[in-house]
């Protein structure tokens, strides 16, 4: 019996799954307000089913009864989450506490799955972190003048990377220098320093108006970077790459920038691989050879790729159901390859799925950065974005062998407290660029009437419709 | 419309203007990673459609352990259905793994403990996949019982293997049988043995200080090194009658023994062979005729191509574990080891399984057949799953050789060293004899390689027998009886 609730259970989970990423684009497509709510509120229901669907499966597997409290008070904070923000924030969009709420219960599943002592620290943090980046769309509106700040961004940012190099404090980790050891808790400062980086870059690019102006943004970016080569941070070098080449294509709209960033990439891999293949690229070198054919280095550098591997494919395309699996065989599989944890136990379906919810993340902030028009939180809505999706292809497509790893982690999902608090902070930011967008509308809204009920008294059919549409609006809200 | 209202709209209107081209970047970035999206989305489908099968297969994936929870694992059985290996259950549920025929085929079919051996190991992940059909499935869900595994149906024959293991004794050596047109694999026998059901004890015993030199896991007939002897005249002879068109009109005088390149070569019992043709030196397996072929009448540079096109130094297309043979004597070696290498002694060193696959070549007419162990998959209700066929692995020897020196072959039989035991048969056998030294005094192994009914091969075997001195069991007695079983007499 037991069994067969596991194996129901199992499948449901995967149409909820389908039909919760279905909600996430038609979102998109649907036509008025009243259809996007109630598609919101669908989601909310099979988010619910899911989770609950996961800790059933887990409760059955483990034989454990905290399984059920953990469901309980995460199902709490999550429910607290999206209401609180729909509270504070009347114009928020409800589609991304939706989405944050869904991956962080995801996350917590899998974790507890995995090792429920970093579960319960994970969900600790990750509360406290919901708790504070609720007050940023907050805090942010009070500051108005961060676009004048990019010398401060610039020098801090730099700072905290190289916190690192302090003695005693920075750590050593899988071959990179990245971590900070504060006693009482550990942290990748790049976490951080990465929406830093961000906000340099769209403040300076707003007051762009020289080509010499330019090229000091590019070096002190450039700056950046150097200190994540020298970390060996490898990954985030990319991350940070990447995100700079795509903000200066949007500041200047000239394609050049992106191709010439490109083919100087290209170089520097290839320079840099000749000059230093052994010491300080040996690191890229063995994951390139991972990739390339884990299974010929199965022993060696190519095991966590082929751990990986094996889970994926021992699961297929239904999972084995959570708890039925071995994902503790693969290396990190609670930050790096949680993906092919996830895979294997709850199956592929559902890691596709969770790819195109991903996606869909990204195309919501892309939709806000488009709506913006300050060019300043523009610029750092999309730099976000840039950066989540980069962030997220580079570690699934590490997982299941489409690119070398990289060694980042998965949004929301992965355990990290620097990685779940960074990516919290930049929803948060997010939420404010979409308060701020539809604050926008709304005045544009109330000003078009101020001038409306002004010609009153010459057009009365005007003053009827306006009134009229702000009745219904002022329903859905 | 006022104006006023006009002049707000028109702002707004441009507003919108000016953001839609600031915009453009941003479009063009989200298009491209959509697009890199959908192809990591393809890709891992890709992967599960296309790789999973060979992946999941790997021997280092440990989730093949897990397999058990839910499934039991399929039986091993001989193509005409006899049970090789299989799950028995006690009233609590423990499962143990039988082996009805107990040591007679420890390692063709193996054991599923300690890394696993043989079909056992190779056939793993078939064995622990169950495609019983849906039903039966959910049946056995609901029921929380497990599914069967699928039965793998080998092309071994107890008949076969029972009189090779008769025959050998308590010899040391190994016997395999090849169906010819085929290269399904009827006989694979190895002695010493063990018993499959006992592994425990065997695996203490043989990693236990006493049992250290055992070599009782050992597969013989395919991991067995052992000196050719006399069965590699056959290709110091192929490679003669290919440099030399008119090789009838060889002819040499044999006196027992020989100097050749400054090494003395004897005949066996240094009996005088007399005045011998090129037949007559395969016949006899005479020693000097063959060292007075190696020393003065061919290439070496063109022997070791040909040793090497016959698989030696390569690898066997064999998909089980074994030990790839060697041939060290090249166009620049020392001209001092030509006479012992040319006659099988020396560095030479080969698998049983290998020389099988060299007569199963002659006897198709150059054409090697893959050999194999398993016929199809079975699902636990017998339907077939997958069906393996036959495959040739290409020409590895020129089909006019091969008539030329299957005559010779047959004078083996009737007219030399093999008719002894083969000569008065009613079957037909080409064949070739050995009888490699394995140290200084004496000591040596005995071999027989050959093929039955020579019109229309039926059966290739390859036989060594170890210590032939001490157990005076012939490779070629050995052969016969197979052959007897075979057709049985």
């Amino acid at each position: 019996m037991a069994n067969l609730i596991c194996k129901t259970s199992k499948y449901l989970v995967l149409v909820f799954m389908a039909l919760y990423t279905i909600k996430c684009y038609t979102y998109f497509t649907a036509k008025d307000r009243e259809k996007r709510n109630s598609n919101l509120n669908k989601q909310i229901f099979y988010i619910f089913m899911i989770h609950f669907l996961c800790h059933i499966m887990l409760f059955i597997n483990k034989e454990d009864v905290t399984v059920l409290i953990y469901y309980v008070v995460e199902i709490i904070i999550a429910i607290l989450y999206i209401v609180l923000f729909r509270i504070f924030y009347k114009n928020s969009s409800k589609l991304m506490t939706n989405n944050v709420a869904f991956l962080m219960l995801i996350g917590y599943t899998v974790l507890l799955r995995l090792s429920p002592k970093l579960a319960v620290r994970q969900f600790i943090l990750a509360s406290i972190g919901l708790g504070v980046t609720i007050f940023i769309p907050f805090i942010l509106g009070k500051f108005r003048n961060m676009k004048d700040r990019y010398i401060l961004f610039g020098i801090f940012g730099i700072l905290l990377l190289l916190s690192v190099f302090l003695p005693g404090v920075g750590k050593v980790v899988n071959g990179s220098r990245n971590w900070i050891d504060l006693k009482f808790i550990s942290l990748q400062p790049m976490e951080f320093v990465k929406i830093i980086f961000i906000f340099f870059v769209a403040s300076s690019l707003v007051k762009l108006s020289t080509l010499k102006e330019l090229i000091i943004n590019a070096a002190i970016s450039a700056g950046f970077m150097l200190v994540l080569v020298l970390e060996k941070d490898f990954g985030a070098v990319m991350l940070f790459y990447v995100v700079y080449f795509s903000m200066v294509y949007l500041a200047t709209s000239r394609a050049i920038f992106p191709i010439l960033g490109l083919i100087f990439m290209v170089a520097a891999c290839a320079l840099g691989y000749m000059l230093f293949k052994d010491s300080l690229f040996a690191h890229i070198v063995v994951r390139v050879l991972a990739w390339k054919n884990p299974f010929a280095y199965q022993d060696t550098y190519g095991y966590q790729v082929c751990e990986s591997l094996f889970g994926i494919s021992s699961g297929g395309f239904a999972g084995t159901g959570l708890g039925n699996g071995m994902p503790y065989l693969i290396p990190v599989a609670e930050s790096d390859f949680i993906f092919s944890a996830i895979c294997e136990e709850l199956g592929v379906i559902f890691g596709l799925a969770l790819i195109l919810i991903y996606l869909s993340g990204f195309i919501a902030m892309q939709n806000i950065a488009m709506k913006c028009k300050q060019p300043f939180y523009k610029y750092v809505t999309f730099g976000i974005a840039i950066s989540y999706i980069f962030q997220v292809f580079l570690n699934i497509g590490g997982a299941i062998k489409f690119i070398p790893s990289t060694g980042v982690t998965l949004p929301l999902v992965s355990y990290g407290m620097s990685s779940v608090f960074s990516t919290l902070i930049c929803f948060a930011i997010v939420q404010f660029v979409y308060i701020l967008v539809s604050k926008e509308a709304d005045d544009f809204e109330k000003e078009r009437e101020r001038i409306a009920y002004g010609e009153g008294s010459q057009n009365v059919s005007r003053n009827e419709t306006v009134p009229g549409k702000r009745t219904r609006k002022s329903k859905e809200k | 419309m006022s104006p006023e209202m006009r002049q707000f709209l028109e702002k707004e209107r441009e507003k919108v203007k000016k953001n839609r081209i600031k915009n453009k970047p941003l479009v063009v970035m989200t298009y491209l990673f959509v697009l890199v999206f959908i192809g990591m989305f393809s890709y891992l489908i890709y992967f599960m459609v296309k790789d999973t099968d060979t992946v999941v297969a790997k021997s280092s994936n440990k989730r093949q352990d897990s397999f058990d929870k839910y499934v039991t694992r399929g039986d091993i059985i001989t193509s005409d259905g006899v049970v090789l290996a299989t799950t028995e259950k006690d009233a609590e549920g423990e499962e143990t793994r039988v082996y009805p025929y107990g040591s007679l085929f420890a390692h063709t079919v193996g054991y599923n403990s300690y890394g696993r051996s043989g079909i056992e190991l190779s056939e793993n992940v078939n064995l622990m996949r169950s495609h019983v059909n849906i039903f039966s499935k959910v049946g056995s869900d609901l029921a929380s019982e497990k599914n069967i595994g699928d039965t793998i149906v080998t092309s071994l024959d107890v008949n076969l293997q029972q009189a090779a293991a008769d025959a050998l004794g308590d010899a040391r050596g190994a016997v395999v049988v090849l169906e010819a047109s085929t290269g399904r694999i009827l006989t694979m026998y190895s002695n010493p043995t063990f018993d499959p059901n006992d592994i425990d004890n065997v695996w203490a015993s043989v990693h236990s200080d006493e049992g250290s030199s055992s070599t009782v896991l050992l597969n013989r007939a395919t991991q067995g090194l052992y000196a050719p002897g006399s069965t590699f005249k056959i290709i110091t002879l192929l490679e003669y009658m290919k440099e030399h068109p008119d090789y009838e009109n060889y002819h040499h005088t044999c006196y027992g023994s020989d100097i050749f390149n400054s090494v003395s070569i004897r005949c066996s019992n240094s009996a005088a062979h007399g005045d011998l043709d090129l037949a007559g030196t395969l016949a006899h397996s005479c020693n000097t005729s063959v060292a007075n072929i190696g020393c003065n009448e061919i290439d070496i540079g063109e022997l070791n191509k040909l040793a090497e096109s016959l698989l030696y130094n390569g690898e066997l297309p064999y998909d089980g574990e074994y030990s790839r043979s060697q041939f060290k004597l090249t166009a620049d070696s020392n001209y001092s080891e030509i006479p012992q290498t040319v006659i099988g002694q020396g560095d030479t060193l080969v698998t049983p399984l290998h020389n099988a696959l060299i007569m199963q070549a002659i006897a198709n007419g150059g054409v090697l057949m893959k050999p194999s162990l398993v016929d199809s998959v079975q699902n636990a209700d017998g339907v077939t799953l997958i069906n393996y066929k036959s495959k040739s692995c290409g020409s590895i020897i020129d089909p006019e050789l091969t008539q030329d020196i299957i005559p010779m072959l047959c004078q083996v039989v009737t007219d030399g060293t093999a008719t002894q035991y083969l000569g008065s048969k009613p079957y037909t056998v080409a064949g070739k004899t050995g009888t490699a030294e394995y140290d200084n005094s004496g000591n040596c192994n005995s071999w027989f390689v050959g093929y039955s009914n020579v019109e229309n091969p039926d059966i290739v075997i390859s036989v060594v027998v170890e210590d032939y001195t001490t157990n005076q069991t012939s490779g070629t007695y050995v052969a016969s009886c197979v052959f007897d079983a075979y057709y049985g007499y």
